[in-house]
């Protein structure tokens, strides 16, 4: 079986007079600033076609006429739910290229940031996915609600919300502002007490099990023949996670678990991020408490030596990673962005064939696809 | 890593050079982790093959082009690696080519590599590199009514941008 675009041979209802084919999008109808074309045959979907690209800015190509930090805002922008993975990925190739090495105290730093926003960005997905795709209008109020109290500390810390800038070459730009840990401790108490909540009224309710369990499966072979990666990798049973293969940050020094579930379906891929949330909050506290004394940044020149070097990350959607070609000036000679999104997208036309059209917000939410991040 | 003998990074390059003593030009390990192999263009297809079924690279994390126009080149990256075999499932191998400028034409590994379908799609669409047996090489990222040449060639500036 091969994931291919409509019109598809392996797709055998669509011969049929009795298909029509629809455009879901891209006006955002929970979807996101992408169309899906569904050929249905009634309540089945038979064949489906992601058609992205409706947010594409041309990223990379913008990056070659920015210097090296002005690169920072804009390649953050295409994912504002997960901003400090892509700026991390970013920088780590320069810094490589430069030679230098962040100081023990700024990984911890970076590290934290990066596990908040984690939290955030799963909190936003469940807000999403079980309050709008599903009807859950409680989890769209919870989830938001708790979100804000961690984008409240990310303000503390870098001083915006979603948008950090907040790792530039050499090291970030704070150090952790006086009281931040006290009031981090205190967050992570409360959200520890909030998590089973979640469970019990969110992640075990009948009517959302009976949603997503057996909808949309991925076998672990077919996850791995289609390159999918993040949560909906480690839902089908792969153990993969760049924090573990490829520790970078503070992740070498931390005791963490990689959550994964071998049924694939929409419910496993939702039990991977709860359990990454609990995973995260493990991370933040051990980050608080072992985080080292001394400086947080080293000085990086603007100028990066010639070189090519490709950096990685795990960000909240699996991994991204940065490619940099650096000619000897201020401005990179290329930026290749390969991230979660567009990685998971061929996913979109694998499990939209032969489902119920009811079926399809639920596929595509477990997805937690991000179009603009897929359109850069 | 202090080992005796050869890394794994340099086990996999000469597993490659071994197999393929003509179409390998060179392997180099940029750092632990991270190796870059410049092949031949026309063996992309069995190097594939081999590095799947042989060595466990299960998958494509993406398709870079590279343009180069004073050297009149294209250079194509494919970034693989393996989810399922643990002892390389670190690595981050980089097959890297290069096409000419005028007529960037290489075999597609979508039949091999799946994973690789959007991303030859992309690089089609940006570089004008064409995927001969690419099962649907349309546009993807660009508007409908977009006519011009690939936009990421570095002769195509927006001046509208500030690209001058």
């Amino acid at each position: 079986m091969t994931a291919q675009p409509t019109p598809s041979p392996t797709v055998t209802r669509a011969a049929g007079p009795s298909t029509l084919d629809v455009s879901v999008g891209p006006q955002h109808p929970g979807s996101g600033h992408m169309r899906i074309l569904i050929r249905v045959d009634g309540d089945y979907i038979v064949s489906s076609d992601p058609d992205i690209g409706y947010v594409h800015r041309g990223c990379e190509k913008i990056a070659e006429y920015r210097n090296y930090v002005s690169n920072i805002p804009h390649l953050e922008r295409p994912n504002i739910a997960d901003a400090i993975h892509l700026n991390w990925a970013y920088v780590l190739p320069i810094e490589e290229l430069h030679g230098i090495t962040v100081p023990p105290r700024g990984r911890y730093i970076a590290t934290i940031a990066a596990e908040m926003n984690r939290i955030m960005s799963h909190l936003y997905w469940m807000a999403i996915m079980a309050g709008v795709f599903s009807g859950h209008t409680t989890a769209f109020m919870w989830g938001f609600g708790d979100r804000d109290l961690f984008i409240e500390l990310a303000e503390m810390l870098t001083g915006a919300r979603l948008t950090y800038s907040f790792l530039p070459p050499g090291g970030p730009r704070r150090d952790l502002p006086y009281g931040f840990e006290h009031r981090l401790t205190k967050l992570l108490d409360y959200f520890e007490k909030r998590l089973p909540e979640y469970d019990r009224i969110f992640f075990s309710n009948p009517l959302l099990v009976a949603r997503t369990k057996d909808v949309g499966i991925l076998r672990r072979e077919e996850a791995v023949k289609l390159g999918v990666v993040g949560p909906v990798l480690r839902g089908s049973g792969v153990k993969y996670d760049v924090r573990k293969l490829e520790p970078y940050g503070a992740y070498a020094d931390l005791d963490f678990e990689i959550p994964t579930f071998k049924e694939g379906d929409s419910y496993s891929r939702f039990r991977v991020r709860f359990e990454e949330m609990k995973q995260s909050v493990s991370i933040l506290r051990q980050a608080l408490h072992n985080i080292p004394k001394g400086p947080i940044a080293r000085k990086a020149p603007l100028a990066v030596p010639e070189g090519e070097a490709t950096g990685r990350v795990e960000s909240s959607r699996g991994e991204i990673a940065y490619m940099i070609i650096s000619d000897n000036s201020d401005k990179p000679y290329r930026v290749k962005i390969m991230n979660g999104s567009f990685r998971n997208l061929i996913a979109l036309p694998f499990l939209l064939r032969n489902v119920h059209v009811a079926d399809m917000p639920i596929i595509y939410g477990s997805l937690d696809y991000w179009p603009v991040e897929a359109d850069r | 890593m202090s080992q005796a003998g050869p890394s794994r990074e340099e086990t996999v390059i000469n597993q490659l050079k071994t197999r393929f003593p003509e179409a390998i030009k060179d392997g180099k390990v940029d750092r632990a982790r991270r190796l870059t192999i410049t092949f031949e263009k026309d063996h992309v297809q069995e190097i594939a093959r081999f590095m799947r079924d042989e060595m466990g690279f299960d998958h494509v994390k993406g398709v870079a082009g590279v343009d180069y126009p004073t050297h009149k080149k294209i250079e194509v990256l494919y970034f693989t690696g393996s989810f399922t075999k643990t002892d390389i499932e670190d690595l981050l191998v980089i097959l890297k080519t290069e096409l000419p400028r005028e007529n960037p034409l290489i075999g597609s590994v979508t039949s091999i590599w799946q994973s690789a379908h959007f991303h030859e799609r992309e690089t089609f669409e940006m570089f004008g590199v064409k995927f001969e047996g690419h099962p649907d090489l349309r546009k993807l990222l660009t508007l409908d009514n977009w006519e011009g040449p690939p936009p990421m060639l570095k002769d195509i500036k927006f001046p509208e941008m500030g690209q001058r």
